[in-house]
């Protein structure tokens, strides 16, 4: 008897689905540490972030100064600690924010059709047609630098996202039959929107709002490398990394600590992102 | 001798829960210049055990047992790709995805006459003409250059064979050929394949769910239930005389066998009113009109059960989504109980609501996927003010009994439902409310021939009990003789006519409804025919 | 013949949105909080000063006034004045242009090749060890902020090593390529992971897509329906992307200019923001959205050539 096995590759489906799950796990749990270092940064940082040190001016890593300290003697362990609550503040906000008007629009537009869509979704065009990052840079540059001033500048660029894919997910349930039938049912528009239709195209959107929470971040950094975003002496990774972009040579632990800061705490939302986006197709 | 030799196929794919066997130690053979059938309801395994044939299970299936094709062993990769389209070939059940939008119509029939016997392009071309010719193409050489898209589905199908023959095959697959087309379609694929058959000698295997399209072409049977062959034999044999008792089930849910259930009553009152209602929508790239639904006047009288059939694009379900004002008609009027039902506002819209309700084709997409049965029966229940939320929930596990569903699946969510039950979930909704006419569209297309028996007989005694009137919605010529009072029978967004059930098959009155008759697949009628 | 019609709607419809594009960088000026003239002139401007470049800027004249001129100015070419530079802001543009365009290209000849082969081999292995391998390399890829990667590299390979420079732009070609090659390498780093991800699910969906089946069922062989069917059906849904990853690139690429102190168009924005250069901002802006809308017209448009579906 002549087994077929050999036709098939040994690569079941049950540990995919645990792959999935370790992902998010792993990028839970990467989250969650950087969480709580910013939450506690006053209990774990040992020194205050802006205090000078003129003494101890570009002190490489020790038992003292665990990152070492930068030009001005401040201490890199302690603004990398301090700077996480900045740019994790960041990544929320600013996912947020966008999230909220696009999630909004892409509704509206998707249900209703007809005149509303055609309107938004122009707006929508218009939006699109300034490439993202320079248009933020024109907002904050008109508005003034600042991270308040970039959040204000995503909920108006970085909204049709959100607003394209809702509608388009919006379009396909809008069609399916059951809410036909709460339609047939005699449910306002109100009630279905948000009863019906916005609980099932909640998963895409999560999944989208972990990544987009990376470039927010890096967006933000850039921002705050370039001068237009948080402004010095606020300990924020981008800041710090231009701080010591002149001393790399001498000075390495300057850039590379909130370098390598921000790429695990993207890490975190990436995985995230990826885990529940793999659980999402293999459920379905 | 026989061409192939199945001995033993067993298929597993792995799953959260462990690993699931699909197909459980099938055997059969299939005789040279035979036509093999294969039937069964959904998750009987029959298409996995094609499939499997020729290697196109995914890669994390399991496959035991043995598979002999003339002698060869198919025992792994490089066998099975030695047979592929050179000795069997396979065409599928929805043609429109099996075709590569990006490539045209010719390409396709040509590209494996240019593999298989190295003809120039020019060579391949030419025979790929004559091949979309001898699938009976109208106007093929102008199809040569077009694409699948601007095809129709029998259309697409044609050219999937003709693609599958270009192959030149001994064994064509056929897994459910003709599931996604129209009956009039089908019949003439189901002509095509029975000719190639007699005049090339064909063999096949005809995968299908429906008994009725087996017994007209098939020479033998197997049935499958749950991924095990439970009978099999010539098709006269195992249809006169079932063996098994699963196989005498299916027989006696086949819609022919179905008892009467319609009952014609002296009801003249009219409850709704068609009035020369036309729904035109503007063509998606702008400037011309799509005539969806075009002056059409009926009238559905109070406690009947009336039939409204055709085949897709023939607006039967625009006008249904027109009755419940899901639609809203651009000519003509709606009229319910003598009042227009486009003037309805406030309160005698929210009345209308509750005195109209409407079941949906598809069992999943019609019930959020988030919401428990029970939540979804409750909910119109304590949204129309009708009850307090606690009282709602207690209502809807009374709807549950109404409709056979155990109150233990109160809890569970669509997903966790079979198609019978979510269909079940979706009528006790429709019936939250106590409507008075109860729209059902192709409420049992989707399901299992045995469980569409069950839900047109739930569907019978709910219409005794609650005194409803029914307007029900299919495709199939033979579930609508059997269960609607009166019938209309539309075509291309028009109605072609109208009348009593009984005096219309009897007698139709026009060429298209007596071409739809024939072409609707019937068991016994095959089996009379061949005989 | 439907192309033709399909081109001719598709300018149609870009109408609306450059009228939109030209209110938004007019807006723009408008959106500065208080009063631009004062805060160029500074706070100790005299009246006559103020009133003065108020006249010459058409600011005493109402708005819709003001944006008829803006809009026929823009038309023949006249982006306004640099309050720095002293020059018009188009001359201002056409000088910097090229580089930022240099980059662009050359972001593109590293990170297309380097994409399709990385994709193709991770759809291929899907699930085995060079599939892993490449998925965390475009996960790490993502994470890696430019800027940073940019520190690093222009002080290790440039400064230290000495084998690029780490400023400028270069005379000629040769020097060019040169000159940008860590900005170049820097910015694809983060390119072709992003577009990797998407034309590796995308040759993956299409792999288990049923004309695949139908192909296999006719004999033909793996190599050639990976080719003539999957890459084909793939690539489409990645050329969208890639449209608007070229105009994110485009954005993008101030970071890298700034870094590498490559004087493109993205150094002139930060400048001029830093700057308060209010007109130059406003031309850039406009220059940057109507380059974008070309890209995803020209994007468009190749798409409709490949799927006969889009055209219809």
């Amino acid at each position: 008897m002549t087994d077929l096995a050999s036709t098939a590759s040994v690569h079941p489906a049950a540990p995919r689905f645990r792959h999935g799950t370790i992902e998010a796990a792993l990028g839970a749990a990467l989250l969650l540490a950087w969480l709580i270092a910013a939450v506690g940064a006053g209990v774990f940082a040992p020194y205050d972030p802006n205090a000078l040190d003129l003494v101890a001016m570009l002190a490489p890593p020790d038992g003292v100064h665990w990152f070492g300290t930068d030009h001005l003697g401040r201490d890199v362990f302690s603004r990398v600690i301090y700077g996480a609550r900045i740019d994790i503040w960041m990544g929320f906000a600013g996912v947020i924010a966008p999230l909220v008007v696009g999630v909004t629009v892409g509704l509206i537009a998707g249900y209703f059709g007809g005149l509303t869509d055609t309107i938004l979704m122009r707006i929508l065009d218009i939006t699109v047609a300034f490439p993202f990052f320079i248009l933020v840079i024109a907002i904050v540059g008109v508005l003034g630098p600042g991270l308040v001033n970039y959040i204000i500048a995503l909920a108006l660029v970085a909204w049709v996202a959100y607003a394209r894919l809702v509608r388009a997910e919006v379009l396909v349930v809008k069609r399916l039959e059951y809410v036909q039938a709460a339609r047939a049912l005699g449910f306002s528009d109100f009630v279905i929107i948000l009863r019906h239709v916005l609980p099932n195209v909640l998963g895409s959107i999560t999944i989208y709002a972990w990544t987009d929470a990376v470039m927010v971040i890096l967006a933000g950094a850039s921002l705050g490398f370039l001068g237009l975003g948080a402004q010095p002496p606020t300990a924020e990774w981008g800041v710090m990394i231009a701080d010591g972009q002149p001393y790399v040579l001498q000075a390495w632990w300057i850039c590379l600590f909130p370098g390598i800061a921000m790429v695990t705490l993207s890490l975190g939302f990436i995985l995230v992102s990826d885990g529940l986006s793999r659980r999402l197709r293999v459920s379905s | 001798m026989s061409l192939v030799s199945v001995q033993g196929l067993s298929v597993t794919f792995p799953s959260e829960k462990g690993p699931v066997a699909a197909v459980r130690n099938v055997s059969f053979d299939l005789k040279p210049g035979e036509i093999l059938g294969i039937v069964g309801e959904s998750g009987s395994g029959k298409s996995v055990t094609c499939r499997a044939l020729l290697g196109l299970l995914p890669r994390r299936a399991t496959i035991g047992g043995r598979m002999i094709y003339d002698g060869r062993d198919l025992s792994g990769p490089a066998e099975i790709q030695a047979v592929r389209g050179r000795e069997i070939s396979m065409i599928f059940q929805n043609p429109a995805s099996h075709l590569d939008p990006l490539m045209t119509i010719g390409d396709h029939v040509a590209e494996p006459l240019r593999f298989h016997f190295g003809l120039s392009a020019a060579e391949a071309r030419a025979e790929a003409l004559k091949l979309l010719e001898s699938v009976r193409i109208r106007d093929a050489a102008s199809r040569m250059d077009a694409w699948p898209h601007q095809l129709s589905g029998g259309m697409k199908q044609r050219v999937l064979i003709a693609s599958a023959l270009a192959c030149k095959p001994r064994l064509l697959l056929a897994d459910e050929p003709t599931t996604a087309l129209d009956v009039t379609v089908q019949a003439g694929i189901l002509q095509l394949l029975r000719d190639l058959n007699r005049e090339s000698g064909l063999t096949m295997a005809l995968v299908s769910h429906d008994l009725g399209v087996i017994a007209e072409i098939c020479d033998r049977v197997i049935v499958m239930r749950g991924g095990e062959v439970i009978e099999s034999g010539p098709v006269r044999d195992v249809v006169t005389n079932p063996q098994h008792e699963y196989t005498r089930l299916l027989i006696g849910a086949q819609p022919g066998r179905l008892p009467q259930m319609a009952e014609p009553q002296e009801a003249p009152a009219g409850l709704v009113d068609l009035k020369d209602v036309a729904v035109h929508f503007p063509t998606r790239s702008g400037g011309g009109i799509v005539r969806a639904v075009d002056g059409v006047n009926l009238s559905v009288r109070k406690g009947e059960c009336f039939g409204i059939v055709g085949e897709s694009g023939s607006g039967k379900s625009t006008v249904a989504r027109t009755i419940v004002r899901l639609i809203t008609p651009t000519g003509g009027r709606v009229m319910f109980e003598g009042k227009s039902v486009a003037d309805l506002s406030g309160a005698d819209l929210t009345a209308y609501r509750r005195a109209v309700q409407m079941v949906f084709q598809s069992p999943f997409d019609s019930l959020n996927p988030r919401m428990t049965a029970q939540q979804t029966i409750a909910e119109p229940i304590w949204r129309h003010g009708l009850a307090s939320k606690s009282a709602a929930m207690e209502r809807a596990l009374e709807l549950m009994d109404m409709v056979e569903l155990p109150r233990s699946f109160a809890t569970r969510r669509p997903r966790a439902l079979s198609g019978g039950q979510c269909q079940r979930v979706g009528i006790a909704r429709a019936l939250a409310l106590s409507p008075r006419l109860l729209i059902a569209d192709e409420v049992t297309s989707a399901l299992d021939v045995t469980v569409q028996a069950q839900i047109l007989r739930l569907l019978t005694r709910l219409r005794k009990e609650h005194d409803l009137t029914v307007i029900y919605i299919s495709h199939d010529l033979t579930v609508v003789r059997k269960f609607c009072d009166r019938v209309a029978v539309f075509q291309g967004g028009r109605l072609v006519e109208t009348g009593a059930t009984a005096d219309l098959f009897a007698s139709p009155s026009t060429e298209y409804t007596r071409d739809l008759i024939a072409a609707a697949p019937d068991m016994d009628q095959a089996m009379a025919e061949r005989a | 013949m439907n192309s033709i019609s399909f081109i001719g709607r598709r300018l149609l419809q870009i109408v609306p949105v450059l009228i939109g594009i030209s209110l938004v960088s007019f807006f723009l000026i408008m959106m500065i909080p208080g009063d631009p003239v004062r805060m160029v002139l500074g706070p100790r401007a005299t009246e006559e000063a103020v009133t003065a470049m108020r006249q010459e800027w058409g600011l005493d004249r109402p708005i819709w006034a003001q944006y008829l001129s803006y809009i026929g100015n823009t038309l023949t070419g006249d982006l306004g004045q640099s309050l720095k530079f002293r020059i018009p802001v188009l001359d201002l543009v056409l000088q910097y242009l090229p580089r930022t365009l240099f980059l662009v290209a050359y972001v593109l000849v590293i990170a297309l090749p380097a994409t399709i082969l990385m994709a193709v081999i991770a759809a291929r292995n899907e699930g085995r060890w060079p599939d892993q391998l490449i998925r965390v390399i475009s996960i790490l890829g993502m994470t890696i902020p430019v800027f940073w990667l940019g520190v690093l590299f222009a002080r290790y390979f440039g400064v230290k090593l000495g084998w690029f420079p780490v400023s400028g732009y270069g005379d000629g070609f040769v020097e060019h390529l040169h000159h940008l090659f860590l900005p170049a390498v820097s910015t694809s780093l983060w390119l072709a992971p992003l577009l990797t991800r998407n034309l590796r699910a995308a040759l993956i969906e299409q792999t288990e897509a049923d004309y695949v089946a139908a192909s296999r069922a006719k004999g033909l062989p793996e190599g050639y329906i990976f080719r003539r069917h999957i890459l084909r059906n793939s690539v489409l849904p990645t050329l969208n992307l890639l449209g608007v990853m070229i105009a994110f690139l485009i954005g993008g690429s101030v970071v890298v200019e700034i870094v590498y102190a490559v004087p493109g168009l993205g150094a002139l924005m930060v400048g001029s923001v830093l700057g308060r250069d209010y007109f130059v901002i406003q031309g850039l802006t406009l220059v940057y959205a109507i380059a974008t809308v070309a890209i995803t017209l020209a994007i468009d448009i190749f798409t409709a050539a490949i799927d006969p579906r889009t055209s219809e």
